[in-house]
């Protein structure tokens, strides 16, 4: 098991999570909410995959010379990045698949991050909204 | 010479704007390559702390990478699925 096994599986369950309550809203409050739902299964799928490659990256780059690491990990954004854009292309051009429900999906396993690791710290808030 | 019509005028900004809002994929790719090298000398230096670099660097680059997503989704958008196109 690498460092970031832990890491990953728990961003996935949360991932997986915020999808299906995300996908009843879609189902409660659009009418036509089938291309919807796959474009969100599809988003997620993506999304999921792109963040595996995301950890195999920085995984491998932590282990290079610095100046390798640079150019490595630059690379491979790249890569990642292509594979955005067709499956942002794909969705625009695919009648069954709604291009908002493949933003959404992409953009979940971010929220999921942003909630559990990044403003998960309540003292943070409590030393914003306290008193001089 | 014939006018400009405004279809093509809003086609025509419409790339303009797409190629500028790429620019915002080129950062994030900086940004992790400069994480990643700084990540490695981290990692050098204190080999004992590799686990919570690597953990700290991995969600820092998922997270910056969004900033991407958002110019690329908007240029897609405004090249394939243009919805400026439907006001005239």
């Amino acid at each position: 098991m690498s460092e970031t096994t832990d890491l990953k599986i728990n961003v996935y369950k949360y991932t997986i999570i915020l999808a299906c309550v995300a996908a009843g809203f879609l189902v409660f409050f659009i009418e036509d909410y089938v291309p919807l739902i796959y474009g969100l299964i599809f988003g997620t799928l993506i999304a999921t995959l792109n963040f595996t490659l995301l950890a195999n990256t920085i995984e491998r780059a932590a282990r290079m010379a610095p100046e390798k690491a640079k150019a490595y990990a630059t690379s491979r954004y790249f890569i990642r990045y292509t594979i955005y854009g067709v499956v942002l292309y794909i969705s625009i051009k695919a009648d069954y698949i709604n291009v908002i429900g493949t933003i959404i999906g992409l953009l979940l396993i971010k929220v999921v991050i942003l909630i559990r690791y990044a403003f998960n710290d309540k003292t943070y808030y409590k030393k914003i909204f306290r008193k001089k | 010479m014939e006018p400009i019509t405004g279809r093509a005028l809003i086609l025509a900004c419409s790339a303009i704007g797409a190629g500028l809002a790429m620019i915002a994929g080129i950062g994030p790719g900086i940004g992790q390559g400069f994480a990643a090298g700084k990540g490695a000398e981290g990692v050098g230096r204190q080999p004992e702390a590799q686990g919570d670099i690597i953990r700290t660097m991995l969600l820092g680059a998922a997270v910056a990478e969004t900033t991407g997503i958002y110019g690329l989704i908007v240029a897609l958008i405004l090249l394939f699925a243009n919805p400026l196109i439907n006001l005239l």
